[in-house]
């Protein structure tokens, strides 16, 4: 075991390997309250990559409703069960991460699975939680029912636990992207990275006998493109960037906008200690307590910010420029009414206004002489 | 520290070996190290009445409890090992008690299998018997019950462990590809990525067995080619398995070897790491009676 450094949990920690980051962090901001769990993220990726025997109950990309929506079943509570309760002071994590809670014989405190337990990936949906729900349940306001959905893929993690777990060190995490692979050449299915992970993004596959897992869609990330859940979300919730340490963020990248300088998109679980990289805007209707389990003690300050998006012009126009370009988006600005996405040199990728312009047509067209229909 | 771990090792597979003389729960009749007897033609079969009259020699398997992952608990307790040559390979039958059928793999499901070991090179001073070192390679075959069970017939789809699994489409049954066309081969691939870059553990399968080297834990490596073969069989709640393999170098120019071997017990979701395995147990050439 190493002593590294986590900066979600404002402290050292213990892990299998030294520090070694990557040169580019792949990172991704998810907002969950533009996600309306249409699934176009899931069969995307499933028709694009896990469409092969052996690989019909994969799904590296999910969209699940919480807190009764699990894939595979129960997979954070098990984890949390096992973990057990643990305290934050502020920011700084007292607790025990997964590393640090490995069982004797073991690299990483996991649990494994039943085949079971990936038979049910609807499991919960739009099930409410908050209240009792019986006959004669009416709409109300402020809503005391809750649910909301978390649209989940590899968090591509700095300190992943299934790279710590492979006994044979065939996951890799790539340096130039930081992108966490399996070695399909070295693999020999033990499924030790399945028991290990706790977001239980690697799968098995018992066609060819090894596992597989979400690659970031890295041929396109390679040609400067977002990965296929991305640029299919309709909901338009998802932007992929690259994320700097926290002493190195810099406002022009949308990522360490959202995520250093606002400080409101927050990790999944961080205190698992893996540093993950898909970075979520919590939902604002959801209570707290739930949470601040579920991306730590960062949500108060997230959901205020957030909700005051409307008077934030540079905020809002961020945020309009999720899912608005095929290409990755690595810098930005603001002019005015506009914001504009980069490239790092500087170049002009893409302009979105902050607001849509609007043009009055007229009921009749004379030109055509028939009248129009409202299709806007 | 290495070859202490190793010295504690051989000495705990003899103390076991003289446990199971005096008063080991099992009684069984065996000789003090593994005798391959010179035999004119060697069996392919596990079961042939051959092997009732070669020696049996009864391995103490202990825990696989020095690198992380481990194994903490016991499960298989012995196998029991023959060994037949014919001067240029030599056959090992392992049996062992095994009260679950394990030969298929899926998630969160293992597979039983077994392994035999010997170092690259000869002597007296040996690697460790866990995978060997770095620099002092050791030779490994190892035998899967999951592959067995491929060999033997099991088609190899979804349906064979899921029998009433419905699938839609797969893209390689498009229309538009004729079947067993380049263009159908090339897209089936596409979604197998183990297989397209050649796994030999993603199959196909035309045998149970894969030669493999490795120079310390973590370091398991295909050999270039599989000369072994082998065969196994499930019957009375046990394993029968033979493992045929070119005559280890050092055993065939002196006449003895040092051998290893483990268990892997799929009932007990024990894979790579998590096994039960022996030190190294001294192995000698019989002439042929």
């Amino acid at each position: 075991m190493a002593l590294v450094h986590n900066w979600q949990l404002d402290r050292a920690m213990s892990y299998w390997y030294p520090e070694s980051r990557p040169k580019k962090q792949f990172a991704a901001v998810f907002d969950t309250n533009k996600c309306i769990a249409c699934q176009t993220c899931t069969l995307a990726c499933k028709t694009t990559w896990t469409s092969g025997q052996g690989q019909e109950y994969m799904l590296w990309n999910n969209v699940e409703s919480k807190p009764y929506g699990f894939y595979p079943l129960g997979w954070d509570v098990q984890l949390l069960e096992r973990l057990g309760g643990q305290s934050w002071s502020g920011r700084h994590y007292e607790g025990r991460t997964i590393f640090e809670a490995a069982g004797a014989g073991e690299r990483v405190l996991g649990w494994r699975p039943d085949e079971l337990d990936y038979a049910y990936p609807n499991v919960g949906e739009d099930d409410s939680a908050g209240a009792e729900l019986q006959t004669g349940a009416f709409m109300e306001l402020p809503h005391t029912k809750w649910f909301f959905y978390l649209a989940r893929i590899c968090n591509h993690c700095t300190y992943p636990a299934c790279l710590a777990s492979c006994p044979r060190s065939s996951i890799y995490k790539r340096q130039e992207d930081g992108v966490v692979l399996i070695d399909q050449s070295r693999c020999r299915g033990y499924q030790e990275c399945v028991r290990a992970c706790p977001y239980k993004k690697t799968f098995f596959n018992p066609m060819t006998s090894t596992s597989e897992k979400c690659i970031g869609c890295f041929p396109k990330i390679e040609m400067g493109q977002q990965p296929q859940c991305f640029v299919n979300c309709i909901g338009k919730i998802r932007h992929v960037g690259w994320i700097s340490r926290p002493e190195d963020a810099r406002p022009d990248n949308p990522v360490d906008y959202l995520v250093h300088i606002r400080k409101v998109a927050l990790p999944l679980y961080p205190q698992w200690g893996l540093e993950p990289n898909v970075y979520y805007i919590p939902p604002v209707h959801v209570p707290r307590s739930f949470l601040r389990m579920m991306f730590g003690p960062g949500v108060d300050h997230a959901i205020e910010s957030y909700r005051k998006a409307p008077d934030d012009p540079d905020l809002v126009g961020l945020l309009s420029l999720f899912g608005s370009s095929p290409q990755i988006v690595p810098r930005w600005k603001r002019l005015g009414d506009s914001v504009i996405g980069l490239t790092e040199a500087g170049a002009e990728i893409l302009r979105v206004p902050m607001k849509e312009p609007v043009h009055i047509r007229k009921a009749f067209d004379l030109a055509a002489g028939v009248t129009r229909t409202n299709t806007p | 520290m290495r070859r202490l771990a190793m010295r504690l090792s051989v000495l705990s597979a003899a103390i076991g070996c003289l446990a199971l003389l005096s008063c080991g729960g099992r009684h069984e009749k065996t000789t003090p190290e593994i005798v391959a007897r010179g035999v004119a033609t060697l069996p392919g079969d596990p079961e042939d009445r051959i092997w009732e009259k070669a020696p049996v020699h009864v391995a103490t398997l202990l825990l696989q409890d020095m690198v992380e992952p481990r194994l903490l608990e016991a499960s298989t307790t012995h196998v029991r090992i023959q060994a037949l040559a014919d001067g240029s390979r030599l056959a090992i039958r392992m049996s062992w008690d095994d009260s679950t059928r394990s030969d298929l793999l899926a998630p969160g499901k293992f597979g039983d299998a077994c392994a035999v070991q010997f170092p690259v090179e000869g002597g007296a001073d040996l690697p460790a018997p866990q995978m060997g070192e770095e620099g002092r390679p050791v030779e490994i075959a190892f035998w899967s019950a999951a592959w067995q069970a491929l060999v033997d017939g099991r088609p190899r789809d979804i349906h064979a462990i899921y029998p009433g699994a419905k699938v839609d489409h797969y893209p390689y049954e498009a229309g538009s590809l004729e079947p067993g066309s380049s263009e159908q081969t090339a897209m089936e691939s596409r979604y197998a990525p183990a297989r397209a870059v050649g796994n030999p553990v993603a199959g196909p399968h035309d045998r149970p067995v894969q030669d493999l080297l490795a120079a310390g834990p973590g370091t398991l490596t295909p050999a270039e080619r599989t000369l072994s073969d082998g065969k196994g069989r499930f019957a009375s709640a046990s394993w029968v398995v033979l493992v045929s393999r070119p005559l280890p170098a050092t055993l065939a120019h002196t006449g003895r070897a040092q051998a290893a071997f483990a268990v892997w017990e799929g009932g007990n979701r024990e894979a790579g790491a998590r096994k039960m395995r022996t030190g190294w147990i001294p192995i000698s050439l019989e002439e042929g009676r």
